[in-house]
Order: C-alpha cells, then sequence, then structure tokens
C-alpha cells in the first residue's frame, strides 16, 4: 500500500476514534484524551528524533520531561521573598563552590595524563568541594524548607509567563543531554539504554528531595495558565452571550426557569470545551512547529549524513566524520524536544507532581509509541503517539466492560467472575505488550514505516 | 573499652555487613541472570526482572497448595519444597517466550536495540500477566523459624549493648547464593554444554564453525537463566514480601550491578551486586553512634555523619554506575563492551 | 487488535442505559497505585451507605443511587483528570466520592470539579496544602488536614513523657506533610527529632534507612507512612535488626493487617487515628464488618461519611442537581439539627422529606469548617495483645 494513502487511512481511523468517543462518551473526554494525545506525539517525535535519526536508544524520556516540568515552576512562580532572605545568600555561596570545584575537576584532568594522579587528584578535589560545600548548602536548604513548609517551603520562581517556561524546559532537558551525552554516548546501544535509565532516576531522584528547588514530593500546584480559566469565562458577559448565540435553536425551545438551567449547563459546558480547545491550538501549533522543523531537517543534508552515519557508521568513520559529536547533537535536540513535552504536560496539569513520574508511562510507553507507529519515521511517531495514547487511557473502561460481558454468564458472586473484574485494569498491562510484539514481528517498521529514500527512486 | 570496639563492631556488623551481604547476594543472583543472557543472547533482557516475579508466583501458589495439604519442611521454609516445580514451569514460560518471540529476532540477526524494545514487549506481559493472576497486593508465603539468631538472644548471650540479628532467609540467601555460584561455574567450566556456551559467547561465528549448535546453547541458556530468576525471586520473596511492584524496581540495581562488575563476566556480576549493596548501605549510613563507640566522649560527633541522606539511596546505584560508565566502562571485571 | 478496539468501543457506548430513576456518584479512588489495597474496601464503605440509602427508598421519592468506580491511580494527574472528565461530562454524575492521593485529589479539583461546578468530598486527601485549594466551595473532605494530627501526635508524645524520636516518612504529599507538620509541633514543645529519613514505598529492602534512622540514637521510631507499604517494611526490619522495639504510628499505619504481620512484637506501639471511638464509629465498625469490609480499615468510616454526606444533601435539595448539593452539604453535616448516626441513614432522610433539619454526625463526627474541612477528633491508640486499643480522644 502506498505510505502517503497509509497515512491518511491511519489519521482518518484515529478521528473516527475520537468521534466515537466524543458522541458516545463526551466532547469534553474527547478533547481531554486529544490533548493529552498531543503532548504524546511531541514526546514520541523527540525520542523518534533520536532513534530515527540516529539510532540511539534512548530510555530516560522521563527525566527530561521530569526537567521540562521543574522549569514552568521555576519560570512561572512567583518567588518567594522570605525564602529568598532565609537562605538564598548560603545558597548562593554554595553554588559559587560546587562551580569552583566542578572548575577545578575539569582543571585536573585537562592538565593531567591519564593515570593515577588524575584519578586521584580528581577524587580528591570532588572530596574537598564536598566539605566545603555543605557547611553552606546544608543549613541554607533547611532555612528554605522552613519558611511556611506547608503551602511553601521552597525558592519559588521567576514570575514569567508560563509559555515561557516551554522554551526554557527545552533548554533544561538539552543542558542535561550534554551532560548525559557525553557519558553515555559511544556505548552500544543497550548500554546507552540502561545509562539513560539510571540517569533519568538520578534526575528524578533530585526533583523528588530538593525541596528547595520543587517542593519534591509536596508538589506544586496552582502554576498558572496561559489560557482562561472556566470559572472565568462563566460569568463573563461576552463568554454567555457567544454560547447563547450558539445554541439559539435549542435555547429558543424553552423558556423561563428551564431556559436558564439550561443556559446555565450550556455555559458550563462550553466554557470547558473552550478552554480545552485552547490548549489544543497551543499544543498542536508546538506540535507542527517541531514536526516541520524534524522534517525540513531529516530532507536536508544534515539529515541525510545522519541517516548514513546510522546506516554504516563504520564507513562513515572511515570518512572523517565525528560519529560522537553528530550523536550528541542529535541527542540534545531528541531530548529539548522531550522536555518540551514535559514542560506542556505540567502546565496542562496545572500542577507539578514529582511521584507521578514512573518509568512505565513516560518512557516504555513512549517507545510502544514510536515503534508501533512507525521507527524511524516522524509522521508515524505522531501516529503512534496518538493511537497508544488514546489506547492506554480507553483500555480500562473498555477492557473492564469486556470481561463483565465475557463472564456475564457467570453468577454474579463467582469468585472468578470477582477476581477477573478486579482484575480487568491489569489488562491494559498486558494488551500493550500483546500489542508491542505482534507489531515488531508482523510489522516491524510500524504502522508507517521509514520511507527509505534511493537514488533510483528519483523520478 | 574492649566492649565499646565490640559494640561498634557489632552494631556495623549489623546495620552494613549483614543486610550488604544478604541484599548483595540477592542482586549478585539476578545480575548473573542478566549477565548470562547478555553474554550468550548478546541483549540486555528488560524482562528480568518481571520474568523473576512470574517465577516467584509460580513458587507462591504452589507453596501455598502444600500448605493448604499440610506439607512443611521444619525450620526451613515450604516454599524451598515448591521451588523445583515452580522452576520446572518457569523454563516452561521462558523457553516459549523465545521460541515466540526471541528466536525470530536471531534468525534475521537484528541489532541487539531490537532485541531490547522486544523485551520491554515480554515485560508489559508479564507484568500485566502476574498481576492478572495473583492481584498486585503483598503476599506473605515465608514460614518455618524466622530467625537463626534474634538481636535479643545475642545481647543475652554476649552481654553487648548491640544485638546482631541474622534471619533464617538471609542465611538461606547466602548459602544458596554461593552453593549456585559454585554450580554455575563447575557447569561453565567443567562440562561440555558449558565450555560450548562460553564458547558462544566469545566468537558466534567459530563456534558455530566448530559445530557447536546454537539452539541448544540458547535453549541452555534460557533453562539456566530461568532457574536463576525463580531461585533468586523466591530468596526476595522469603526475605520480604511478595509484591509485583517490587520486583520491577529491583530491574536497575540489578543492571548497575552486572555493568558495574564487568556486563558478560559471570563473577563480574557477584562482584558488581556485592559492590552495589554495600555501597547502597554504607554511603547512607549515619556513622554517628559507630563513632560515638570508637572515640572519647569529647570527640563525638554531634551531626549524623553521613555521607548522603536515605533519600537517595536508590540514586547511589546508578551514581555508582555512571561514574564506573565514565571511568572504566567495562566494569570492575573487563567484560564486553562493543 | 483495531478492529477489536474499535467493535468494543462502539458497545461500549451504546451498552447499558442508566435506569431513568438511578442517580450517579462518582466514586474515583486509585484502584491501580500504591495504595490499590486499600482503596476496595474504601469504595465499599462508600457504596455501603448508598445501599442503605437505595434500600430505604426515600430518597428523592425513591431514587437509586449508582456508583460509578473510576480509577484515579494516585500517581498520575493526566490519567486521574482523564478518569475524572469522564465521570462528569460523560457519566454525567451528580458528585464525586474522591479522590483518595492528595496530589491527584488537587489536579481533579482544579481542571475537572470546580470548573464544571461539581461537588468533591475525599475520604482520604489530607495534605495540608489542599485547604488553600480555590474550590468555590466544592471541595470537601471528611478526613483532618494533617496540620491537625501532627499537633496531636506531638501532643501524645508530650503526655507519655517521650522527648526525643527518630522520624520517617514515605516519600509522597502525605507523608512529608505529616512529617513537617509533626516536626514543628514537636520541637514547638521541646521535642527532639534525632533524625528524619523518608522511605520509597515499593521497595522490598529498607536495611539502609532503618540503619541509618538507629544511628541517630533514639529509641522511639515514629513511622509515617502506609501499614502494607513501606512503613510495615520498616518496622519489621526494624525488628528484625534490632534496631527499634518502640513505635509511633499515625493514621495510615493503624489496621489489623500490620499487627497481624508484625505479631506480639508490636505491643506498646501508640498511634493517631482520626474519628473517635463515639457511638457511630463503633456502629459504623460493625456494619463494615457484617458486610465484608475489613474492620478498622484506614479511611473506611471517612468514606462511608462522604457517600452518605452526598446522599443526604441531595435529598435536602430536593434535586440530584450538581449546584443544589453543594449548597447543602455543608447544612446537612452540620449542627444544628437532628443528629444522624451510621445506619440511621433513612431517618435522615425522612426528616429531610418533611422539611426538617438534620447534623449528620456519622462514624467521625463530621463538622465542617467554612472551607469545607473538618477539625477532626482523633483517637490515641495502643496496641495491647495484639490489638489496637482506644487511650483516649483528643
Amino acid at each position: 500500500m502506498n505510505s502517503s494513502l497509509r497515512a491518511v487511512l491511519s489519521f482518518s481511523l484515529i478521528a473516527v476514534l475520537f468521534l466515537f468517543v466524543g458522541f458516545g462518551q463526551s466532547w469534553s473526554v474527547a478533547l481531554s484524551i486529544f490533548n493529552l494525545c498531543l503532548i504524546s506525539s511531541v514526546m514520541a517525535l523527540g525520542v523518534n528524533i533520536q532513534w530515527g535519526y540516529a539510532g540511539l536508544f534512548n530510555v530516560g524520556t522521563m527525566g527530561f520531561a521530569a526537567l521540562g516540568g521543574v522549569a514552568t515552576v521555576l519560570v512561572s512562580k512567583a518567588p518567594i521573598p522570605e525564602s529568598w532572605a532565609a537562605g538564598g545568600n548560603d545558597l548562593m555561596i554554595a553554588a559559587l563552590l560546587t562551580l569552583l570545584t566542578i572548575g577545578a575537576v575539569v582543571f585536573a584532568y585537562r592538565r593531567t595524563s591519564k593515570g593515577p594522579l588524575r584519578n586521584i587528584s580528581i577524587i580528591i578535589i570532588i572530596i574537598v568541594g564536598f566539605a566545603v560545600v555543605r557547611p553552606f548548602y546544608d543549613p541554607a536548604v533547611d532555612a528554605i524548607e522552613a519558611v511556611n513548609p506547608a503551602h511553601a517551603g521552597y525558592l519559588g520562581g521567576l514570575g514569567l509567563p508560563i509559555l515561557f517556561s516551554w522554551i526554557v524546559g527545552g533548554l533544561f532537558a538539552a543542558g542535561a543531554a550534554w551532560f548525559v551525552g557525553k557519558i553515555a554516548l559511544g556505548l552500544r546501544s543497550d548500554y546507552l539504554a540502561i545509562a539513560t535509565l539510571g540517569i533519568a532516576e538520578i534526575v528524578l531522584a533530585v526533583v523528588k528531595n530538593e525541596d528547595w528547588l520543587t517542593r519534591g514530593v509536596k508538589n506544586v500546584s496552582g502554576l498558572p495558565r496561559p489560557v482562561p480559566y472556566e470559572i472565568d469565562l462563566q460569568v463573563s458577559e461576552r463568554f454567555i452571550g457567544w454560547v447563547e448565540w450558539l445554541y439559539e435553536g435549542t435555547l429558543g425551545a424553552v423558556s423561563g426557569a428551564d431556559r436558564s438551567a439550561l443556559l446555565n449547563d450550556l455555559v458550563i459546558e462550553s466554557s470547558s470545551i473552550f478552554v480545552k480547545l485552547c490548549y489544543s491550538g497551543l499544543f498542536a501549533i508546538v506540535l507542527l512547529i517541531v514536526f516541520t522543523l524534524s522534517m525540513r531537517a531529516l530532507n536536508s543534508p544534515w539529515g541525510r549524513m545522519m541517516r548514513a552515519i546510522r546506516d554504516n557508521e563504520t564507513a562513515a568513520n572511515a570518512m572523517g566524520k565525528n560519529i560522537t559529536g553528530r550523536h550528541l547533537q542529535v541527542f540534545i535536540i531528541g531530548s529539548a524536544v522531550v522536555g518540551i513535552a514535559g514542560a506542556m504536560l505540567t502546565t496542562l496539569d496545572g500542577q507539578l507532581t514529582p511521584g507521578s513520574y514512573n518509568p512505565l508511562r513516560f518512557t516504555f510507553l513512549v517507545w510502544v509509541m514510536v515503534i508501533v507507529g512507525g521507527s524511524g519515521n516522524n509522521l508515524g511517531a505522531v501516529l503512534g503517539g496518538f493511537l497508544i495514547w488514546f489506547f492506554w487511557v480507553e483500555a480500562e473502561p473498555v477492557g473492564v466492560w469486556l470481561i463483565d460481558f465475557a463472564t456475564s454468564w457467570m453468577d454474579g458472586s463467582n469468585p472468578i467472575r470477582l477476581h477477573l473484574m478486579d482484575t480487568a485494569q491489569h489488562m491494559r498491562l498486558f494488551t500493550m505488550g500483546l500489542v508491542l510484539l505482534l507489531v515488531m514481528r508482523f510489522n516491524p517498521g510500524g504502522i508507517l514505516p521509514e520511507t527509505v529514500h534511493r537514488a533510483t527512486d528519483q523520478k | 573499652m574492649a566492649t565499646d570496639f565490640l559494640n561498634a563492631l557489632i552494631l556495623l556488623a549489623n546495620f552494613v555487613i549483614v543486610p550488604g551481604v544478604a541484599y548483595g547476594s540477592q542482586l549478585a543472583l539476578g545480575a548473573l541472570g542478566i549477565t548470562l543472557v547478555y553474554a550468550v543472547l548478546r541483549f540486555a533482557n528488560f524482562a528480568h526482572s518481571d520474568t523473576m516475579a512470574f517465577g516467584t508466583m509460580s513458587t507462591v501458589l504452589i507453596t501455598w497448595w502444600f500448605q493448604s495439604l499440610g506439607i512443611s519442611f521444619g525450620p526451613l521454609p515450604t516454599a524451598l519444597l515448591a521451588l523445583p516445580f515452580a522452576i520446572i514451569i518457569t523454563i516452561g514460560v521462558v523457553l516459549i517466550t523465545d521460541r515466540t518471540v526471541y528466536r525470530f529476532y536471531r534468525s534475521k540477526r537484528s541489532s541487539p536495540a531490537i532485541f531490547v524494545i522486544a523485551s520491554i514487549g515480554v515485560m508489559f506481559l508479564m507484568n500485566g500477566l502476574v498481576r492478572f493472576i495473583i492481584g498486585p497486593d503483598d503476599q506473605r508465603f515465608v514460614d518455618g523459624e524466622r530467625f537463626i539468631i534474634t538481636a535479643r538472644a545475642f545481647k543475652k548471650m554476649t552481654g553487648l549493648d548491640e544485638g546482631l540479628a541474622i534471619k533464617v532467609t538471609q542465611g538461606l540467601t547466602i548459602v544458596i547464593a554461593v552453593i549456585l555460584v559454585i554450580a554455575l561455574f563447575w557447569f561453565l567450566n567443567r562440562t561440555r554444554s558449558g565450555k560450548a556456551m562460553r564458547a558462544y559467547s566469545d566468537n558466534e561465528d567459530l563456534a558455530l564453525l566448530s559445530g557447536i549448535d546454537p539452539e541448544r546453547v540458547v535453549m541452555v541458556t534460557w533453562i539456566i537463566t530461568a532457574a536463576l530468576m525463580t531461585i533468586a525471586g523466591t530468596l526476595y520473596g522469603l526475605d520480604k514480601s511478595f509484591k509485583p511492584f517490587t520486583y520491577f524496581n529491583l530491574l536497575l540495581p540489578f543492571f548497575a550491578a552486572a555493568i558495574v562488575g564487568g556486563i558478560g563476566q559471570p563473577v563480574g556480576a557477584i562482584i558488581g551486586g556485592y559492590v552495589i549493596a554495600f555501597s547502597e548501605v554504607s554511603i547512607t549510613y549515619a556513622y554517628k553512634k559507630f563513632l560515638k563507640y570508637l572515640v572519647a566522649d569529647d570527640w563525638a560527633p554531634e551531626g549524623l555523619v553521613q555521607l548522603l541522606s536515605t533519600d537517595y539511596k536508590f540514586a547511589v546505584s546508578f551514581i555508582i554506575l555512571v561514574v564506573v560508565l565514565l571511568i572504566r566502562p567495562t566494569g570492575i571485571i573487563r567484560g564486553k563492551i562493543v | 487488535m483495531k478492529k477489536l478496539l474499535l467493535a468494543s468501543t462502539v458497545l461500549a457506548m451504546t451498552a447499558g442505559p442508566a435506569l431513568a430513576e438511578d442517580i450517579k456518584v462518582g466514586v474515583i479512588l486509585g484502584y491501580t497505585g500504591p495504595i490499590e489495597s486499600l482503596t476496595p474496601d474504601m469504595a465499599a464503605s462508600a457504596e455501603l451507605a448508598f445501599k442503605e440509602v437505595n434500600a430505604s427508598g426515600l430518597l428523592l421519592g425513591g431514587k437509586k443511587i449508582v456508583s460509578v468506580r473510576a480509577d484515579s491511580t494516585c500517581v498520575d494527574s493526566a490519567a486521574a483528570t482523564t478518569a475524572a472528565e469522564k465521570l462528569v461530562t460523560s457519566d454525567k454524575v451528580a458528585a464525586i466520592m474522591g479522590a483518595d492521593c492528595s496530589g491527584v485529589t488537587g489536579a481533579i479539583a482544579n481542571n475537572v470539579a470546580v470548573p464544571n461546578g461539581v461537588v468533591m468530598v475525599s475520604p482520604s486527601a489530607t495534605s495540608p496544602g489542599l485547604s488553600a485549594l480555590k474550590d468555590k466551595g466544592y471541595f470537601f473532605r471528611t478526613s483532618p488536614s494533617d496540620a491537625r494530627q501532627g499537633e496531636v501526635l506531638a501532643a501524645v508524645l508530650q503526655s507519655r513523657g517521650i522527648k526525643e524520636v527518630a522520624v520517617t516518612y514515605t516519600n509522597n504529599d502525605y507523608g512529608k506533610g505529616l512529617s513537617d507538620s509533626f516536626s514543628n509541633s514537636f520541637k514547638a514543645i521541646g521535642g527532639k527529632i534525632s533524625i528524619t529519613a523518608a522511605h520509597e514505598d515499593g521497595k522490598a529492602d529498607y536495611s539502609a534507612e532503618v540503619g541509618a534512622l538507629s544511628a541517630a540514637g533514639s529509641k522511639y521510631l515514629a513511622v509515617f507512612g502506609y501499614l502494607d507499604q513501606g512503613g510495615k517494611g520498616i518496622i519489621q526490619a526494624s525488628l528484625d535488626s534490632g534496631a527499634f522495639d518502640k513505635f509511633i504510628l499515625a493514621d495510615g499505619m493503624i489496621g489489623e493487617s500490620l499487627v497481624k504481620a508484625i505479631g506480639k512484637d508490636l505491643d506498646g506501639a501508640i498511634g493517631t487515628l482520626p474519628g473517635g471511638e463515639t457511638k457511630g464509629a463503633i456502629s459504623f465498625q460493625s456494619m463494615a464488618e457484617k458486610a465484608g469490609i475489613k474492620k478498622g480499615g484506614p479511611f473506611t468510616e471517612t468514606s462511608y461519611d462522604a457517600g452518605a454526606l452526598i446522599a443526604l444533601a441531595m435529598q435536602a435539595a430536593g434535586s440530584a442537581d450538581r449546584a443544589a448539593i453543594q449548597s447543602k452539604l455543608m447544612m446537612v453535616a452540620n449542627a444544628p439539627g437532628e443528629k444522624i448516626m451510621p445506619g440511621e441513614l433513612a431517618k435522615g432522610l425522612k426528616i429531610l422529606k418533611d422539611g426538617g433539619d438534620i447534623d449528620y454526625v456519622g462514624a467521625t463526627s463530621v463538622e465542617f469548617n467554612k472551607i469545607g474541612e473538618v477539625l477532626g477528633t482523633y483517637k490515641e491508640l495502643e496496641v495491647q495483645g495484639g490489638e489496637f486499643k482506644t487511650i483516649k480522644v483528643h
């Protein structure tokens, strides 16, 4: 089947599924799933950039998404003056000393040659650095966290509009990716996977435990929004006017108290949908930008070089290409995209919940999206993002319903039936694994496999 | 003075050494399975710990059945009797998985990343399956004696302030781990199949040229790994309790142990297991009491004397992993790395 | 695979319409996730209240409440919000009983419940941070904020002459919030905290945490965790290694399964739990036991009360309209009025039908302050002879 026909069919299928949800459940639900699908697609795109362009097996998506989330807090929350007064100075000193230590390590690394002298001097510098920084860091942290711990207990942010945080999230993730890449790239693919998985855990441990920065597990809620609040819309004259105009027909049919009750319901429903549509718009714009840029990069000389390196590393190396350097570029760009997606997700949630980042949902699920959608194909990654997230969310009610249907002939208190009903939720995991294995086996390219451009194809 | 010194020693033994050795043995057994699969089948098996959960689940179910029949093993846990049967079941499941999933990619000579992704699929499958069959709750299946020696008994025996406790399961873990390791090394070095495995692992093409049957090698590897997984998982479940969720969290420490020790090298897996376990426990231990016993009272430390708070316990394994990757990527015993 | 999904989605949408006489109430708790072993009983308790109401036939002229369960996952705000969306916009529930964990409760309240004007009554979200939620009066909780439990616990320790403790808490907003509140209160009355160390649920090995905790030197260990998760593991590890044998437990640790698992070594442990040994609590316990709910299960009392309050508010409002329920919830929960105990819901419904006022007391002596929170009474408990016995009520 022609690849563009496949793409059109697949996306039409997704559209139909959404229509089903919209009519069958509600438009609000359909839109909220849609928004999360958009975010998942951006994440899948980021992973696909690394996998498709360079064959890099990054299983640390969770950490980069968490960094994106942290960025939203640090950018958009207002600064808390008491915390800064309590511990700001000491913290600055600690930061300075840490930078000096790192500088000293780099200095020692460059100036000495490989051998015991280098290792010992680096270890000594690190120990000294540790001992020097702690006396400033510990009291600063305690002081900051003691300021109103139930509602604050951290430094706050910069108080800038939250949309900036999406870019900042990308930058944080890019920075971390640079650091991770320097350590882990150049290793074999599954080694890289384990290393990135471990580093994501380290990042998450820091986010969870450094309360003075992120409030840790106490969560930061009430993040400002880039879109209006439903409760504001519900009292806005203009918005109510719009709803009246939109639903003129339905409203005209009733009158009096019934009419105002109906109008009230419609206003509430419409406000919810309106807000979601605003988010959809913003997310779709980001997706479009990232997608367009990725496609242009793919079809540029740079993109062709990257894929050539991926397909035959030895030859590329022989030609003098700096493989690790190129890989680092792609790694940073892909991770930055994941960071942006992480920031978008936290913005949508309106709160940063470090405890919610787990490898299953953020890393492995995204990989299923990339593989099933079409590994190496950007459009495939987007498709995978939509399809798999949709399935992941709808699998719970559908699974429960399926079990209910399949065991309906059994007596209501039959222990097998009860057990199956209880564990129906775990069907999700099982079917996800099954889908992944089936796709990998029978359709390894995914639904939209990578299009290979050969010189002979040119017409 | 001497009692202070003894007290300090026992304190360290009770909170650092014994837990470290027990945890290290558990990690070592898990890492062994990972490293074997990596050496022979050449990929990092992400489904390892969930398959372990499956094996342990089989042991639990059979143990319950035995217990309901009134079978027991005296002071030792009944689960040990159930173990051989559970191993057989797990071997069956693992072989079926290989036949249906991995064999296809072997025939296509797919890249390691493909194998890993397939193992992620298997991981999801096992995860769901275990929870589906036995549910996500905590299950206890240990019986028999709990302690070889309790802290209180120790204090009474020796008259010291500090007690030393050693659980039966801890002792079992260490003993069984030693037995398994010896058996494994004997197998790898002295039997034909073992040598064939090592040859296949070192150089696949040459091994095939020598007439070694690759499918047989693969089968033997999976059988050994399945046995290791089941035993390791059961010992772990006996020591703590069986909860599907916790097994998934062990995957990373296993990998860390295998890599730190030198992946692809069985000895490395064992060393790596103990290195990781001891680092976790000793870096996060607060040495305040220990030092108080050793030094004069006016020098006694005021603070906790703790290098890293226990918040970062989980991260310690990865920090070590990262450090090893930076300094010596092949691991302590030079393992495979491509 | 996709065809199956398609077909089942179609069928699911068109399956079973509820009877016109049914009112749907959402019960959103973490059926998968860190407290998945506690939530079935919590849901069952709320549904016990619904069953009682339905059996009486007095609700709004014979209407029945149907509980619609949804999974909050306790940790994944996106999934929880989507599930809540479904409840509110697709199932069109009249009110929500939930959620269980403070993080997702905040997310659901902010993103779904408040914007759509649906009342949320949480049985177990105890984070002090939720007191600052901008909820327009739509968020209630039947379990008191941990800001109060910390104070009570500190007072209990002081009354027993305990001056120094080591603290471990489960690493989430519940544990951290409670630990902070307790530390502040305890230090304010002159107590000393030798070390505070978090523990992660779902790990199997806590020897490192226990080692660090015991090395700090105190004889008492305060455990602010969950009784079938890390909290139990910590206690077990402490007893095994001889690190601690005197424990102080918070509400998440109180329950029969803990004493059963630990045995007589737990004797002498002290704890606090929201609730009292009131008549209401005792009658609920026997009702619950008959219905197969584990006795003394955490938050079963608060869940029952939450469910009962929603039903009574509906009756008081004379309809299942969402805004109307919100307007009457405070009234049915607070004095003045005829006091209603667990098991007396039929009586309460009748009084409301006749235009009277009630004061729902329930299993936890519910009385809301002006932001929809309960001040809460706490039981001081001690483990004696393998059972939790109430010593005093604070």
